[in-house]
């Protein structure tokens, strides 16, 4: 018991399981016991998540929502890849840096402008949520790329590679799974910002309309019960992301979930 | 104190007048110095030397010159029965911490630079003979990660031995370990050695004790004075700070820190490194 309140303590598995659950179930019981006024209560959350799936066709709209939000990380991670592997380059040191400061961009002005280049809806969806999740991917990337060390491409080098082939193996071999760790970190980024271009672009659906509706009508249980459904795509898709760092770089040791 | 017959051939390393600074700040100043194949009639054996110089005064810098990493300011490095300018790989080179591949196995580290001399199939034979060797066959599959401390100063040697041409420079290898690791690497040294006549270990250190008892010729790096005593800036090796240990009579022994004619030596030598360093 005691190691539960030590400093860095690492307390045996089934206890700290037992721990977690205890507390899950505490704030269940002051959820369903002690229901504030403004606070939906436990059974209207469930009641309208019921309502939701049945009705307004949640799973289908999330379903599409995901797809989209997976297809626009996808192509983003390969460009955000490819920009901050060209820093290598002095060349493309501009655009990196330019990439990684268009963070600052607002995404409703960023919508209006790309809806005038492209034509259909999904088209604009799609594009500003790559283009979002590539300026983020950038900084993340250039800053794990940064990491290197002298030490690790002298070593390349002494073993008679060339330039491009110490880069290859130092920098993009040696340190994919800590692109993995900068996507599975964007990735909730994505979330954010489609919800948002799903309002902003409302011709698409999407689990963010969804969400928009409940909360103009004052659905207060509505909009709790998709939040919830949101929190834990995002947590298995978190849980998806350690498996894949797992199976595919098992020297890595494993980031926080 | 017994001399052990031997000869000199030829060069396998030459620094030539080696100076380098950075940003007009003189680091290293006018080093000349060679190594060469020493020979001992019925032995089949290599050679240590080494390059003493207090911390800070440019022995990273002459290392990463010596593997061709860097070209000095002025001078030149040649390498190998050649004596080719150096060029990175044909020197190898480990440094202080024993990098690997963090993200390949201790096999494909070794394999990916046997392949940098030999064909796929040969590469895997050196590999192979190597693990065996360097007793780390059982540990093959494992990542560095997983290597304990010994098993990886073992694995980076090797991998630097695979594709360098018998020339192996060690950066401070005796730094921040304890007596056991110091042992295990003087150990991994000796055997280095004994794998090819022609293989040569440059260990560059502080550890004067360490490297004076495995090394055949010793070279202090040290300030000399100008006429009004005054520091000259950049460190450099004077030319009563080259000794052949192999003359001395204090190459080759068993142990031969237990030796009194050790303990005079390296007493002297420290106060050398006092008055100059
Ligand atoms: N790339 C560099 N640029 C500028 N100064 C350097 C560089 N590399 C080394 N130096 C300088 O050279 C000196 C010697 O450093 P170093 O070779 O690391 O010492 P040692 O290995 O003997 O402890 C230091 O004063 C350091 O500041």
């Amino acid at each position: 018991m005691k190691t539960l309140f030590a400093p860095n303590a690492q307390p045996p598995r089934l206890l700290f399981t037992t721990m977690v659950a205890g507390q899950v179930a505490l704030l269940l019981l002051v959820w369903l016991f002690y229901p504030m006024q403004l606070f939906p209560s436990l059974g209207e959350v469930f009641r309208s998540l019921g309502d939701l799936i049945t009705t307004q066709g949640l799973i289908q709209e999330l379903w599409a929502s995901m797809t989209t939000a997976l297809q626009a990380l996808a192509i983003a991670t390969v460009l955000a890849l490819g920009i901050s592997y060209l820093t290598a380059l002095p060349f493309f040191r501009p655009i990196a840096y330019a990439a990684s400061k268009m963070r600052y961009l607002t995404l409703t002005g960023l919508t209006f402008f790309m809806a005038l280049m492209v034509s259909s809806g999904h088209q604009v969806k799609l594009s500003v949520l790559i283009f979002g999740a590539t300026v983020y991917l950038v900084t993340g990337m250039t800053s794990v790329i940064l990491t290197t060390t002298q030490e690790e491409m002298d070593h390349a080098r002494t073993l008679g590679m060339g330039e491009w082939r110490s880069f290859w193996e130092v920098v993009v071999l040696g340190k994919l799974d800590e692109m993995l760790e900068v996507v599975r970190q964007n990735f909730a980024i994505i979330w954010t910002m489609i919800t948002l271009v799903e309002t902003l672009y409302q011709s698409e659906g999407g689990i963010g309309l969804l969400l928009y509706k409940q909360n103009r009508y004052l659905h207060l249980d509505g909009v709790l019960a998709i939040q919830l459904v949101i929190l834990a795509t995002g947590a298995a898709q978190d849980y998806v992301f350690v498996l894949l760092r797992r199976v595919f770089f098992p020297y890595s040791s494993l980031g926080t979930a | 104190m017994t001399t052990h017959t031997h000869a000199y051939k030829d060069p396998v390393l030459t620094l030539n007048g080696v100076s380098m600074s950075f940003n007009n700040e003189l680091v290293l100043r006018d080093i000349n110095a060679q190594i060469l194949d020493i020979t001992r009639p019925k032995m089949h054996q290599g050679q240590v030397v080494g390059f003493y110089g207090r911390s800070g005064i440019g022995k990273s810098v002459l290392c990463r010159i010596m593997a061709g990493l860097i070209p000095p300011s002025a001078g030149t490095v040649e390498v190998g029965l050649a004596q080719q300018p150096a060029r990175p790989g044909m020197v190898g080179f480990v440094q202080q911490r024993y990098p690997l591949f963090d993200h390949r196995t201790l096999y494909d580290n070794l394999l990916v630079a046997a392949e940098r001399k030999h064909a796929p199939e040969v590469a895997r034979q050196h590999v192979e003979s190597y693990l065996e060797r360097f007793c780390l066959a059982p540990h093959h599959k494992k990542y560095p990660a997983h290597l304990s401390g010994g098993q990886r100063q073992r694995a980076a040697i090797a991998q630097q031995l695979l594709c360098s041409e018998h020339l192996i420079l060690l950066d401070e290898p005796f730094s921040g370990l304890d007596v056991a690791m110091i042992d295990e690497v003087k150990r991994i040294i000796v055997e280095v050695t004994t794998m090819d006549e022609l293989n040569t270990v440059i260990i560059v250190s502080h550890d004067i004790v360490t490297t004076t008892a495995l090394a055949d010729r010793l070279w202090l790096l040290g300030y000399e004075h100008d006429a009004a005593g005054a520091l000259v800036p950049g460190a450099t090796i004077s030319p009563q700070h080259q000794y052949n240990l192999a003359e001395m009579g204090l190459a080759w022994h068993e142990n031969v820190e237990a030796e009194p004619e050790f303990g005079q030596f390296v007493e002297h030598i420290k106060n050398e490194i006092r008055v100059s360093a």
